[in-house]
């Protein structure tokens, strides 16, 4: 056995995800606490799965942040009484924004290696409040940008990532800049494609019912006297923070939670279900202060994916890339080998990742659009993913239902999981 | 581990600083340099690492400037600065704040790193509360030079 491999196939057989958006504004949502999120979350996937807590041996919690945004040190222990799964096993896990993906890692292992049949994954977080000290979870406060702002770079290695101010620096703009320079792109070169991208990515979150925005690029131009979204986005509403990025192209904060099902796929074959198989998952993490750490951690993860599922680059039809902030989705798509090198920026300006396009990137709109609930996204990339396999995924279902999804999993300072789910036949 | 095999790495490292001394660790097997220093060597995998003195003398590999969302301060207080990917003289390779990086400059620093031209760095310390960050600035010569 090689590497990496598991020692039996493990599939998904059950998706659940909440609308990506903020709980406290909305009448329907306002009172939502963690534990009911993920709930939801994780009682959509039984559902999807046709199965029962009972049916379910363990469980995995994801959280980027519990401590600051759920006053927890102890998240998993405070769903499980959510899930009908009192007095099972479970663990806690935390990577930032890559922890979505670890989330299906870890599920998959405890599978694989024969220790649990049925494992449910999930993750949550209520990212636009806080939480209120010393009142029961429905009461949220406000999350102002300067208590958010310190936090972030916490992700960052506390020794010299961080107190030596380059991580937080380098990490926006860097892969971009390399991109950039290998390929000799003007600045305006690079905004045009950013910008090309921001609108694709917005139309697909509005598209989509679960995700957060609700007004394409057009519609924000038109509502201020503009005519076209390229202007909008090149506008005073839009500055550029940081050398190439405009507000555009980072996340926007918001609650939601999802959740995964996975089970060995011979016995969900045995009982009939859906079953999307993890073919495998490329692990890698360069410290956020190092040289070009999200290039390097891509380039390591795509290469050990690859070769320990066997899969070449051309077959894959659907490339998600967690995107918290804009670039990712032009350097990691050639990086995974989805689009060739040096291409991306021009597939993007002619419309080709659009789901309608031959080169499909996040149809749900990604981070910086469809939202980033930040431990919660990377299941929400999941759950598209398998919407979009079983050709379920609506408005934005792609021209081609894709046999076979990579996703880019990246975040944490920086945690990258390159991971390759094909549908079972 | 017995309490004379241990030492405190990174305080070593800030002091040295303060002083204008550079310590990184160095690796026995590989001979590769962990600068800022760790325990363990990142190269090779080799369990040990022995302290080693550097010059402090570096050159660019890359650069980007800041913009309103990752500006502090404290850096621009100092001057005009930028954050960049710098290679010590001894090999190893991390990034930090860079000074004298500008609008200006920007594109002529690209074009002399994509040319393969060495653009030399040294040390410029930035005063922090109780400590000292260690940043970088563009040798004297290279300044020169971006003026013509
Ligand atoms: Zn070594």
């Amino acid at each position: 056995m090689t590497k990496g491999q598991d020692a039996r196939s493990v599939s998904i057989v059950g998706v659940g995800c909440t609308p990506f958006t903020s709980f406290e504004e909305h009448p329907e949502t306002q009172g939502i606490g963690e534990g009911e999120a993920f709930g939801y979350a994780a009682k959509e996937a039984m559902e999807d799965a046709g199965l029962q807590p009972r049916d379910i041996d363990y469980f995995f919690h994801g959280a980027a942040n519990p401590f600051m945004i759920g006053a927890a040190l102890t998240p998993n222990m405070q769903v499980q009484e959510w899930i009908g799964m009192r007095g099972k096993g479970s663990i806690h896990h935390s990577e930032a924004c890559c922890t979505g993906y670890t989330s299906l890692e870890l599920a998959v292992m405890a599978v694989a290696s024969g220790r649990y049949d049925t494992v449910l994954t999930g993750a949550v977080d209520l990212a636009s409040t806080l939480p209120v000290d010393d009142a029961p979870a429905h009461m949220r406060k406000d999350f102002p940008l300067e208590v958010m702002l310190p936090s972030i770079g916490y992700v960052y290695d506390r020794a010299y990532g961080r107190p030596l101010d380059s991580a937080f620096g380098i990490s926006f703009d860097n892969w971009v800049n390399k991109y950039a320079q290998t390929y000799d792109l003007t600045d305006d070169q690079i905004d045009q494609t950013l910008n090309a991208l921001s609108i694709q990515l917005r139309k697909n979150a509005v598209a989509d019912p679960l995700g957060f925005s609700t007004k394409t690029y057009e519609d924000l131009a038109h509502e201020s006297g503009m005519e076209t979204a390229e202007e909008y986005l090149t506008s005073a509403y839009n500055p550029k923070v940081t050398q190439y990025l405009r507000v555009s192209g980072f996340e926007i904060k918001c609650d939601g939670a999802a959740a995964a099902i996975v089970m060995p796929t011979e016995k969900a074959k045995a009982l009939g279900l859906s079953a999307i198989e993890v073919l495998g998952t490329g692990a890698a993490a360069y410290e956020g202060a190092l040289y070009n750490n999200e290039y390097q951690g891509t380039r390591d993860g795509a290469k050990a994916v690859y070769e320990l599922t066997g899969v070449s680059p051309d077959e894959i039809d659907l490339f998600m890339c967690n995107d918290f902030f804009l670039g990712g989705d032009i350097t990691a798509s050639e990086e995974c080998g989805f689009i060739p090198r040096g291409e991306a920026w021009k597939y993007i300006l002619d419309g080709r990742v659009a789901p309608s396009g031959d080169k499909p990137i996040n149809p749900n709109g990604g981070r910086c659009n469809f939202g980033h609930a930040h431990g919660a996204s990377g299941l929400a990339d999941i759950y598209e993913a398998v919407k979009q396999m079983r050709g379920q995924a609506g408005a934005t279902q792609c021209a081609k239902v894709p046999e076979t999804t990579f996703l880019r999993g990246f975040g944490g300072g920086q945690n990258v999981r390159c991971q390759i789910l094909r549908t079972v036949k | 581990m017995e309490l004379s095999k241990m030492e405190p790495i990174v305080k070593r490292f800030y002091e040295g600083v303060a002083k204008g001394e550079y310590w990184g660790r160095k690796c026995p097997e590989c001979g590769a340099i962990e600068f800022p220093p760790h325990l363990m060597c990142n190269s090779c995998g080799n369990r040990d690492t022995e302290w080693v003195r550097l010059t402090g003398h570096g050159k660019l590999l890359s650069l980007v400037l800041p913009g309103i969302q990752n500006n502090k301060p404290y850096l621009k207080d100092e001057g005009k600065y930028g954050y960049g990917a710098v290679q010590m003289d001894e090999g190893p390779i991390y990034t930090f704040v860079v000074y004298g990086l500008t609008k200006k400059n920007r594109p002529e620093l690209n074009r002399r790193i994509k040319a393969g031209e060495t653009i030399g760095v040294h040390p410029k310390n930035v005063q922090r509360d109780g400590w000292v960050e260690l940043c970088f600035e563009l040798d004297d010569d290279v300044k020169e030079s971006l003026k013509k």
